[in-house]
Protein backbone atom coordinates (compact mmCIF):
# COMPACT_ATOMS: atom_id res chain seq x y z
CA UNK A 1 0.00 0.00 0.00
CA UNK A 2 2.58 2.50 0.63
CA UNK A 3 4.42 1.90 -2.57
CA UNK A 4 1.37 2.49 -4.25
CA UNK A 5 1.11 5.46 -2.73
CA UNK A 6 4.55 6.77 -2.91
CA UNK A 7 4.02 6.14 -6.77
CA UNK A 8 1.02 8.41 -7.16
CA UNK A 9 2.63 10.73 -5.54
CA UNK A 10 5.89 10.57 -7.47
CA UNK A 11 3.59 10.71 -10.37
CA UNK A 12 1.61 13.84 -8.79
CA UNK A 13 4.89 15.34 -8.49
CA UNK A 14 5.91 14.98 -12.03
CA UNK A 15 2.44 16.81 -13.01
CA UNK A 16 3.56 19.88 -10.76
CA UNK A 17 6.37 19.91 -13.07
CA UNK A 18 4.89 19.49 -15.73
CA UNK A 19 2.08 22.41 -15.12
CA UNK A 20 5.77 24.88 -13.27
CA UNK A 21 6.35 25.55 -17.23
CA UNK A 22 3.27 26.78 -17.81
CA UNK A 23 3.97 29.19 -14.63
CA UNK A 24 7.37 30.15 -16.13
CA UNK A 25 6.62 31.07 -19.66
CA UNK A 26 2.89 31.23 -19.65
CA UNK A 27 2.52 34.58 -22.16
CA UNK A 28 1.03 37.05 -19.83
CA UNK A 29 -0.39 36.70 -15.83
CA UNK A 30 -3.95 35.19 -16.64
CA UNK A 31 -1.96 31.82 -17.59
CA UNK A 32 0.21 32.38 -14.34
CA UNK A 33 -2.85 32.42 -11.99
CA UNK A 34 -4.61 29.40 -13.57
CA UNK A 35 -1.71 27.57 -13.21
CA UNK A 36 -0.84 28.56 -9.71
CA UNK A 37 -4.47 27.33 -8.75
CA UNK A 38 -4.08 23.85 -10.55
CA UNK A 39 -0.50 23.50 -8.90
CA UNK A 40 -2.53 24.01 -5.17
CA UNK A 41 -5.24 21.06 -5.99
CA UNK A 42 -2.16 18.74 -6.81
CA UNK A 43 0.08 19.80 -3.37
CA UNK A 44 -3.57 18.95 -1.20
CA UNK A 45 -3.31 15.72 -2.57
CA UNK A 46 0.59 15.05 -2.33
CA UNK A 47 0.21 16.06 1.54
CA UNK A 48 -2.41 14.07 2.14
CA UNK A 49 -0.25 11.15 0.54
CA UNK A 50 2.89 12.42 3.23
CA UNK A 51 0.21 12.08 6.06
CA UNK A 52 -0.57 8.26 5.18
CA UNK A 53 3.39 7.56 4.54
CA UNK A 54 3.88 9.09 7.85
CA UNK A 55 0.95 7.80 9.60
CA UNK A 56 -0.31 11.03 10.89
CA UNK A 57 -3.52 11.67 9.11
CA UNK A 58 -5.41 13.72 10.96
CA UNK A 59 -2.23 16.29 10.93
CA UNK A 60 -1.95 16.79 7.45
CA UNK A 61 -5.87 16.79 6.87
CA UNK A 62 -5.76 19.92 8.89
CA UNK A 63 -2.78 21.72 6.92
CA UNK A 64 -4.16 20.62 3.81
CA UNK A 65 -7.13 22.22 4.64
CA UNK A 66 -5.90 25.49 5.42
CA UNK A 67 -4.01 24.96 1.93
CA UNK A 68 -7.29 24.63 0.19
CA UNK A 69 -8.97 27.46 1.71
CA UNK A 70 -5.94 29.78 0.93
CA UNK A 71 -5.73 28.72 -2.43
CA UNK A 72 -9.46 29.64 -3.26
CA UNK A 73 -8.90 33.11 -1.63
CA UNK A 74 -5.90 34.04 -3.18
CA UNK A 75 -7.09 32.78 -6.32
CA UNK A 76 -10.62 34.78 -5.73
CA UNK A 77 -8.31 37.67 -4.67
CA UNK A 78 -5.67 37.81 -7.63
CA UNK A 79 -8.69 37.47 -10.67
CA UNK A 80 -10.61 40.54 -8.83
CA UNK A 81 -7.24 42.54 -9.05
CA UNK A 82 -6.76 41.41 -12.64
CA UNK A 83 -10.46 42.20 -13.62
CA UNK A 84 -9.71 45.97 -12.02
CA UNK A 85 -6.86 46.43 -13.74
CA UNK A 86 -8.32 46.31 -17.09
CA UNK B 1 -11.46 46.01 -6.20
CA UNK B 2 -14.12 45.71 -3.04
CA UNK B 3 -16.68 47.12 -5.00
CA UNK B 4 -19.49 44.44 -5.12
CA UNK B 5 -20.16 42.96 -8.60
CA UNK B 6 -23.07 41.06 -9.37
CA UNK B 7 -21.68 37.31 -9.53
CA UNK B 8 -23.75 34.55 -8.76
CA UNK B 9 -21.56 31.92 -8.09
CA UNK B 10 -18.74 33.57 -6.33
CA UNK B 11 -21.41 35.10 -3.95
CA UNK B 12 -23.53 32.47 -3.18
CA UNK B 13 -20.32 29.94 -2.27
CA UNK B 14 -18.99 32.55 -0.21
CA UNK B 15 -21.95 33.50 1.80
CA UNK B 16 -22.29 29.81 2.49
CA UNK B 17 -18.38 29.25 3.27
CA UNK B 18 -17.67 32.06 5.63
CA UNK B 19 -18.98 30.83 8.69
CA UNK B 20 -17.48 27.65 8.20
CA UNK B 21 -14.59 29.18 7.48
CA UNK B 22 -14.59 30.85 10.74
CA UNK B 23 -15.64 28.26 12.56
CA UNK B 24 -12.27 26.31 11.24
CA UNK B 25 -10.17 29.18 12.22
CA UNK B 26 -11.22 29.31 15.99
CA UNK B 27 -10.78 25.11 16.33
CA UNK B 28 -6.99 25.66 14.73
CA UNK B 29 -6.62 28.55 17.55
CA UNK B 30 -8.57 26.52 20.60
CA UNK B 31 -6.76 23.17 19.67
CA UNK B 32 -3.40 24.20 19.39
CA UNK B 33 -1.76 21.97 21.90
CA UNK B 34 -2.87 19.07 20.00
CA UNK B 35 -2.79 19.57 16.30
CA UNK B 36 -1.01 22.15 14.15
CA UNK B 37 -2.29 25.40 14.62
CA UNK B 38 -2.13 27.82 17.78
CA UNK B 39 -3.13 31.51 17.35
CA UNK B 40 -1.13 32.90 14.65
CA UNK B 41 -2.18 30.27 12.52
CA UNK B 42 -5.99 30.70 13.37
CA UNK B 43 -5.69 34.67 13.44
CA UNK B 44 -4.61 34.43 9.82
CA UNK B 45 -7.33 32.33 8.32
CA UNK B 46 -10.11 34.80 10.69
CA UNK B 47 -8.04 37.44 8.72
CA UNK B 48 -8.98 35.47 5.46
CA UNK B 49 -12.85 35.25 6.06
CA UNK B 50 -12.67 38.66 6.45
CA UNK B 51 -10.63 39.22 3.45
CA UNK B 52 -13.28 36.98 1.34
CA UNK B 53 -16.43 38.61 3.40
CA UNK B 54 -14.89 42.25 1.59
CA UNK B 55 -14.04 40.92 -1.66
CA UNK B 56 -17.54 39.58 -2.45
CA UNK B 57 -19.80 41.89 -0.73
CA UNK B 58 -17.94 44.88 -1.39
CA UNK B 59 -16.35 47.73 0.85
CA UNK B 60 -19.94 49.67 1.57
CA UNK B 61 -21.92 46.40 3.04
CA UNK B 62 -19.03 45.18 5.09
CA UNK B 63 -18.54 48.30 6.52
CA UNK B 64 -22.24 48.03 7.64
CA UNK B 65 -20.99 44.70 9.30
CA UNK B 66 -17.54 45.44 10.55
CA UNK B 67 -16.67 49.10 11.27
CA UNK B 68 -13.04 49.77 10.78
CA UNK B 69 -13.03 51.04 14.34
CA UNK B 70 -13.87 47.64 15.64
CA UNK B 71 -10.59 46.56 14.42
CA UNK B 72 -8.66 49.12 16.21
CA UNK B 73 -10.32 47.63 19.84
CA UNK B 74 -9.77 44.30 18.10
CA UNK B 75 -5.75 44.77 17.57
CA UNK B 76 -5.68 46.79 21.34
CA UNK B 77 -7.65 44.05 23.15
CA UNK B 78 -5.71 41.29 22.30
CA UNK B 79 -2.46 42.85 22.72
CA UNK B 80 -3.96 44.13 26.10
CA UNK B 81 -5.02 40.03 26.88
CA UNK B 82 -1.72 38.94 25.89
CA UNK B 83 0.15 41.20 28.54
CA UNK B 84 -2.87 41.55 31.07
CA UNK B 85 -2.01 37.70 31.39
CA UNK B 86 1.74 38.36 31.98
CA UNK B 87 1.13 41.03 34.49
CA UNK B 88 -1.38 38.95 36.68
CA UNK B 89 1.63 35.96 37.13
CA UNK B 90 3.55 38.98 37.94
CA UNK B 91 0.73 39.65 40.57
CA UNK B 92 1.11 36.40 41.95
CA UNK B 93 4.84 36.72 43.00
CA UNK B 94 5.78 34.72 39.69
CA UNK B 95 7.48 35.70 36.96
CA UNK B 96 6.16 37.33 33.69
CA UNK B 97 4.89 34.90 32.14
CA UNK B 98 4.95 32.24 34.38
CA UNK B 99 1.53 30.63 34.15
CA UNK B 100 1.90 27.90 37.11
CA UNK B 101 1.13 30.50 39.77
CA UNK B 102 -2.21 30.78 38.37
CA UNK B 103 -2.83 27.82 39.72
CA UNK B 104 -4.12 29.84 43.14
CA UNK B 105 -6.96 31.87 40.79
CA UNK B 106 -8.27 28.88 38.58
CA UNK B 107 -8.29 26.22 41.49
CA UNK B 108 -6.31 23.86 39.00
CA UNK B 109 -2.88 22.10 39.48
CA UNK B 110 -0.04 24.06 38.08
CA UNK B 111 0.33 21.98 34.97
CA UNK B 112 -3.12 22.84 34.13
CA UNK B 113 -2.54 26.05 34.78
CA UNK B 114 0.14 26.59 32.59
CA UNK B 115 -2.32 25.04 29.82
CA UNK B 116 -5.25 27.60 30.32
CA UNK B 117 -2.58 30.69 30.23
CA UNK B 118 -1.09 29.31 26.99
CA UNK B 119 -4.78 29.08 25.57
CA UNK B 120 -5.55 32.39 26.93
CA UNK B 121 -2.86 34.02 25.18
CA UNK B 122 -2.80 32.40 22.13
CA UNK B 123 -6.39 33.92 21.78
CA UNK B 124 -5.07 37.23 22.31
CA UNK B 125 -2.92 36.42 19.57
CA UNK B 126 -5.58 35.45 17.44
CA UNK B 127 -7.37 38.43 18.13
CA UNK B 128 -4.60 41.18 16.89
CA UNK B 129 -3.31 39.08 13.93
CA UNK B 130 -7.22 39.16 12.39
CA UNK B 131 -7.57 42.75 13.49
CA UNK B 132 -3.78 43.86 11.71
CA UNK B 133 -4.36 41.16 8.44
CA UNK B 134 -8.05 43.04 7.34
CA UNK B 135 -6.75 46.38 8.33
CA UNK B 136 -3.95 45.96 5.78
CA UNK B 137 -6.22 44.09 3.06
CA UNK B 138 -8.46 47.25 3.43
CA UNK B 139 -5.74 50.25 3.35
CA UNK B 140 -4.13 49.06 0.51
CA UNK B 141 -7.31 48.00 -1.53
CA UNK B 142 -8.91 51.34 -0.88
CA UNK B 143 -5.33 53.50 -1.49
CA UNK B 144 -5.69 54.49 2.11
CA UNK B 145 -8.85 56.61 2.24
CA UNK B 146 -11.38 55.81 4.40
CA UNK B 147 -14.76 57.09 4.21
CA UNK B 148 -14.62 58.43 7.04
CA UNK B 149 -12.01 60.63 6.35
CA UNK B 150 -13.77 62.04 3.38
CA UNK B 151 -17.11 62.47 5.37
CA UNK B 152 -15.31 65.26 7.31
CA UNK B 153 -13.81 67.50 4.71
CA UNK C 1 -66.61 -5.07 -50.23
CA UNK C 2 -66.74 -1.34 -49.01
CA UNK C 3 -68.54 -2.23 -45.97
CA UNK C 4 -66.11 -4.61 -45.12
CA UNK C 5 -63.59 -2.21 -45.32
CA UNK C 6 -65.31 0.08 -43.80
CA UNK C 7 -66.13 -2.54 -40.37
CA UNK C 8 -62.67 -2.79 -40.54
CA UNK C 9 -61.49 0.67 -40.80
CA UNK C 10 -63.68 1.25 -38.08
CA UNK C 11 -62.31 -1.78 -35.81
CA UNK C 12 -58.79 0.04 -36.06
CA UNK C 13 -60.07 2.91 -35.24
CA UNK C 14 -61.75 1.79 -32.24
CA UNK C 15 -58.71 0.17 -31.17
CA UNK C 16 -56.50 3.47 -31.37
CA UNK C 17 -58.55 5.36 -29.74
CA UNK C 18 -58.93 2.51 -26.93
CA UNK C 19 -54.33 2.48 -27.28
CA UNK C 20 -54.97 6.68 -26.91
CA UNK C 21 -57.44 6.33 -23.72
CA UNK C 22 -55.12 3.88 -21.91
CA UNK C 23 -51.89 6.14 -22.62
CA UNK C 24 -53.75 9.31 -21.45
CA UNK C 25 -55.09 8.03 -17.99
CA UNK C 26 -51.29 6.63 -17.33
CA UNK C 27 -50.03 10.48 -18.33
CA UNK C 28 -52.82 11.52 -15.94
CA UNK C 29 -51.94 9.54 -13.20
CA UNK C 30 -47.94 10.25 -13.34
CA UNK C 31 -49.08 14.03 -13.59
CA UNK C 32 -51.27 13.75 -10.40
CA UNK C 33 -49.06 11.81 -8.61
CA UNK C 34 -46.01 15.03 -9.73
CA UNK C 35 -48.76 17.96 -9.20
CA UNK C 36 -49.53 16.54 -5.87
CA UNK C 37 -45.92 16.89 -4.66
CA UNK C 38 -46.39 20.79 -6.15
CA UNK C 39 -49.40 20.97 -4.06
CA UNK C 40 -47.78 20.34 -1.07
CA UNK C 41 -45.50 22.39 -1.79
CA UNK C 42 -47.26 25.46 -2.47
CA UNK C 43 -49.29 24.81 0.77
CA UNK C 44 -46.32 24.88 2.69
CA UNK C 45 -45.53 28.50 1.02
CA UNK C 46 -49.43 29.71 1.27
CA UNK C 47 -49.12 28.54 4.96
CA UNK C 48 -45.91 30.26 5.97
CA UNK C 49 -47.05 33.18 4.57
CA UNK C 50 -50.41 33.47 6.71
CA UNK C 51 -47.77 32.65 9.59
CA UNK C 52 -45.92 35.80 8.90
CA UNK C 53 -42.14 35.81 8.35
CA UNK C 54 -41.32 38.48 10.59
CA UNK C 55 -37.86 39.67 10.99
CA UNK C 56 -37.44 38.77 14.31
CA UNK C 57 -38.72 35.27 14.27
CA UNK C 58 -36.88 34.03 10.95
CA UNK C 59 -33.81 35.23 12.73
CA UNK C 60 -33.76 33.16 15.23
CA UNK C 61 -34.81 30.14 13.33
CA UNK C 62 -32.01 31.16 11.29
CA UNK C 63 -29.64 31.27 14.30
CA UNK C 64 -31.03 28.12 15.92
CA UNK C 65 -30.39 26.15 12.72
CA UNK C 66 -26.75 27.78 11.82
CA UNK C 67 -25.75 27.03 15.82
CA UNK C 68 -26.71 23.40 15.25
CA UNK C 69 -25.29 23.02 11.89
CA UNK C 70 -21.91 24.33 12.99
CA UNK C 71 -22.04 22.84 16.49
CA UNK C 72 -21.84 19.74 14.41
CA UNK C 73 -18.91 20.65 12.14
CA UNK C 74 -16.75 21.50 15.25
CA UNK C 75 -17.88 17.93 16.97
CA UNK C 76 -16.94 16.06 13.40
CA UNK C 77 -13.48 18.04 13.88
CA UNK C 78 -12.20 17.72 16.80
CA UNK C 79 -12.38 14.39 18.20
CA UNK C 80 -12.31 14.92 21.48
CA UNK C 81 -15.41 14.52 23.77
CA UNK C 82 -14.83 16.01 26.86
CA UNK C 83 -16.67 18.86 28.93
CA UNK C 84 -13.58 21.24 28.43
CA UNK C 85 -13.12 21.02 24.49
CA UNK C 86 -17.76 21.06 24.33
CA UNK C 87 -17.86 23.94 26.00
CA UNK C 88 -15.70 25.98 24.44
CA UNK C 89 -17.07 25.24 21.24
CA UNK C 90 -20.30 25.73 22.82
CA UNK C 91 -18.86 29.46 23.12
CA UNK C 92 -17.02 29.47 19.48
CA UNK C 93 -20.34 28.52 17.49
CA UNK C 94 -22.25 31.05 19.69
CA UNK C 95 -19.79 34.32 18.73
CA UNK C 96 -19.94 32.93 15.02
CA UNK C 97 -23.80 31.82 14.62
CA UNK C 98 -24.50 35.35 16.21
CA UNK C 99 -22.15 37.41 13.90
CA UNK C 100 -23.71 35.51 10.56
CA UNK C 101 -26.51 34.50 11.12
CA UNK C 102 -27.98 35.98 8.12
CA UNK C 103 -25.38 34.48 5.48
CA UNK C 104 -26.20 30.78 5.57
CA UNK C 105 -29.94 30.43 5.18
CA UNK C 106 -30.61 34.06 3.42
CA UNK C 107 -32.70 32.61 1.06
CA UNK C 108 -34.00 29.78 1.76
CA UNK C 109 -37.14 28.27 -0.33
CA UNK C 110 -40.12 26.15 1.15
CA UNK C 111 -39.52 22.87 1.08
CA UNK C 112 -38.95 19.95 3.01
CA UNK C 113 -35.03 20.09 3.95
CA UNK C 114 -35.00 16.27 4.88
CA UNK C 115 -36.46 15.42 1.27
CA UNK C 116 -33.79 18.03 -0.45
CA UNK C 117 -30.68 16.58 1.36
CA UNK C 118 -31.59 12.99 0.63
CA UNK C 119 -31.95 13.46 -2.80
CA UNK C 120 -29.00 15.76 -3.08
CA UNK C 121 -27.14 12.45 -1.84
CA UNK C 122 -28.56 10.25 -4.38
CA UNK C 123 -27.65 12.69 -7.00
CA UNK C 124 -23.92 11.90 -6.30
CA UNK C 125 -23.27 8.78 -7.64
CA UNK C 126 -24.93 9.86 -11.38
CA UNK C 127 -22.58 12.90 -11.01
CA UNK C 128 -19.79 10.91 -10.17
CA UNK C 129 -20.35 8.39 -13.08
CA UNK C 130 -20.56 11.43 -15.25
CA UNK C 131 -17.33 12.72 -14.13
CA UNK C 132 -15.71 9.29 -14.95
CA UNK C 133 -17.07 8.99 -18.60
CA UNK C 134 -16.29 12.66 -19.86
CA UNK C 135 -13.06 11.92 -17.88
CA UNK C 136 -12.42 9.08 -20.17
CA UNK C 137 -13.45 10.94 -23.21
CA UNK C 138 -11.13 14.21 -23.08
CA UNK C 139 -7.96 11.98 -21.67
CA UNK C 140 -8.76 10.47 -25.40
CA UNK C 141 -8.98 14.02 -27.02
CA UNK C 142 -5.85 14.76 -25.17
CA UNK C 143 -3.87 12.43 -25.62
CA UNK C 144 -4.62 11.49 -29.79
CA UNK C 145 -1.82 12.99 -31.95
CA UNK C 146 -3.84 15.23 -33.98
CA UNK C 147 -5.96 16.69 -30.98
CA UNK C 148 -9.59 16.88 -32.36
CA UNK C 149 -11.20 19.65 -30.27
CA UNK C 150 -13.99 22.19 -31.27
CA UNK C 151 -13.98 24.55 -28.41
CA UNK C 152 -17.52 26.70 -28.77
CA UNK C 153 -19.51 28.59 -26.48
CA UNK C 154 -22.63 27.69 -25.54
CA UNK C 155 -25.32 29.74 -23.84
CA UNK C 156 -28.93 28.82 -22.58
CA UNK C 157 -31.85 29.50 -20.26
CA UNK C 158 -32.46 27.55 -17.36
CA UNK C 159 -35.96 27.13 -16.06
CA UNK C 160 -34.14 26.63 -12.43
CA UNK C 161 -35.34 29.52 -9.86
CA UNK C 162 -33.63 29.97 -6.48
CA UNK C 163 -29.63 30.75 -6.86
CA UNK C 164 -28.23 27.44 -4.83
CA UNK C 165 -29.68 25.57 -7.54
CA UNK C 166 -27.91 28.33 -10.32
CA UNK C 167 -24.78 27.41 -7.83
CA UNK C 168 -25.07 23.59 -8.09
CA UNK C 169 -25.99 23.21 -11.44
CA UNK C 170 -23.26 25.54 -12.87
CA UNK C 171 -20.45 23.31 -10.11
CA UNK C 172 -21.75 20.23 -11.71
CA UNK C 173 -21.31 21.63 -15.16
CA UNK C 174 -17.65 22.73 -14.27
CA UNK C 175 -16.49 19.76 -12.17
CA UNK C 176 -17.32 17.48 -15.40
CA UNK C 177 -14.45 17.59 -17.58
CA UNK C 178 -15.05 19.24 -21.15
CA UNK C 179 -17.33 22.04 -19.61
CA UNK C 180 -16.85 25.20 -17.76
CA UNK C 181 -19.39 27.66 -16.97
CA UNK C 182 -18.23 31.44 -17.44
CA UNK C 183 -20.35 33.09 -16.38
CA UNK C 184 -24.30 33.71 -15.18
CA UNK C 185 -25.99 36.63 -17.01
CA UNK C 186 -29.40 37.23 -15.95
CA UNK C 187 -30.39 33.32 -15.53
CA UNK C 188 -28.27 32.76 -19.17
CA UNK C 189 -25.45 30.19 -18.76
CA UNK C 190 -22.72 30.73 -20.92
CA UNK C 191 -20.72 27.60 -21.00
CA UNK C 192 -17.65 26.67 -23.12
CA UNK C 193 -17.06 23.34 -24.13
CA UNK C 194 -14.15 21.76 -25.62
CA UNK C 195 -15.60 19.36 -28.38
CA UNK C 196 -19.06 18.75 -30.32
CA UNK C 197 -19.58 15.11 -28.25
CA UNK C 198 -19.62 17.00 -24.80
CA UNK C 199 -21.65 19.56 -25.94
CA UNK C 200 -24.30 17.39 -26.97
CA UNK C 201 -24.07 16.07 -23.79
CA UNK C 202 -24.99 19.37 -22.69
CA UNK C 203 -27.82 20.29 -24.49
CA UNK C 204 -29.80 17.57 -23.90
CA UNK C 205 -30.70 19.08 -20.41
CA UNK C 206 -30.20 15.74 -18.24
CA UNK C 207 -28.12 17.08 -15.75
CA UNK C 208 -30.76 20.29 -15.54
CA UNK C 209 -33.98 18.09 -15.09
CA UNK C 210 -31.75 16.10 -12.24
CA UNK C 211 -30.98 19.38 -10.39
CA UNK C 212 -34.70 20.49 -10.48
CA UNK C 213 -35.73 17.18 -9.17
CA UNK C 214 -33.22 17.63 -6.37
CA UNK C 215 -34.47 20.99 -5.19
CA UNK C 216 -37.89 20.51 -6.20
CA UNK C 217 -38.54 22.85 -8.61
CA UNK C 218 -39.78 23.45 -12.18
CA UNK C 219 -42.85 21.06 -11.27
CA UNK C 220 -45.25 23.81 -12.88
CA UNK C 221 -44.64 22.60 -15.91
CA UNK C 222 -46.50 19.62 -15.45
CA UNK C 223 -49.63 21.17 -14.80
CA UNK C 224 -50.10 22.37 -18.26
CA UNK C 225 -49.62 19.12 -19.04
CA UNK C 226 -52.36 17.84 -17.21
CA UNK C 227 -54.55 20.60 -18.54
CA UNK C 228 -53.87 19.24 -22.11
CA UNK C 229 -54.60 15.89 -20.99
CA UNK C 230 -57.78 16.84 -19.66
CA UNK C 231 -59.65 18.12 -21.81
CA UNK C 232 -58.73 15.12 -24.18
CA UNK C 233 -59.61 12.48 -21.65
CA UNK C 234 -63.34 14.56 -21.00
CA UNK C 235 -63.66 14.65 -24.85
CA UNK C 236 -63.31 10.54 -24.88
CA UNK C 237 -65.37 10.12 -21.63
CA UNK C 238 -68.18 11.96 -23.88
CA UNK C 239 -67.55 9.84 -27.13
CA UNK C 240 -67.23 6.45 -25.11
Amino acid sequence: MTTFLLGIGLILCFLVLLVLYRVVFGPGVFNRVAAISAIGTKTLIILLIMGFLYNRVEMFIDISMVYALLNFIGCIAAAKYLEMEK
Amino acid sequence: MVFRKDDIIVNTISRILIPFIQLYALYVIMHGHYSPGGGFQGGVILGASLVLLLLTRGYDETRLKIPENSMKLFASAGVLIYAGVGLLCLFFLGNFLDYSKLAVLLHVDPAQARSLGILAVEIGVGFAVMAVMYSIFLDISTGGVLAEDEEEE
Amino acid sequence: MEVTLLIQAADESFRLLENARVQAVELLNTAVKLTSETRYVEARKVASLFRGAQDAKSGLQNFLATFILLFAFWVILSGKFDAFHLSLGVICTFIIAYLSHDLLFANVRVGDIRVIVQRFVTYMPWLIYQIVTANMHVAYLALSPRMPINPQIITFKTKLESDISWVTLANSITLTPGTITMDIQDGEFVVHALSKKVADDLNTGEMEDRVAHIFMEADHIYIQDVLDVARIFGEMKKVA
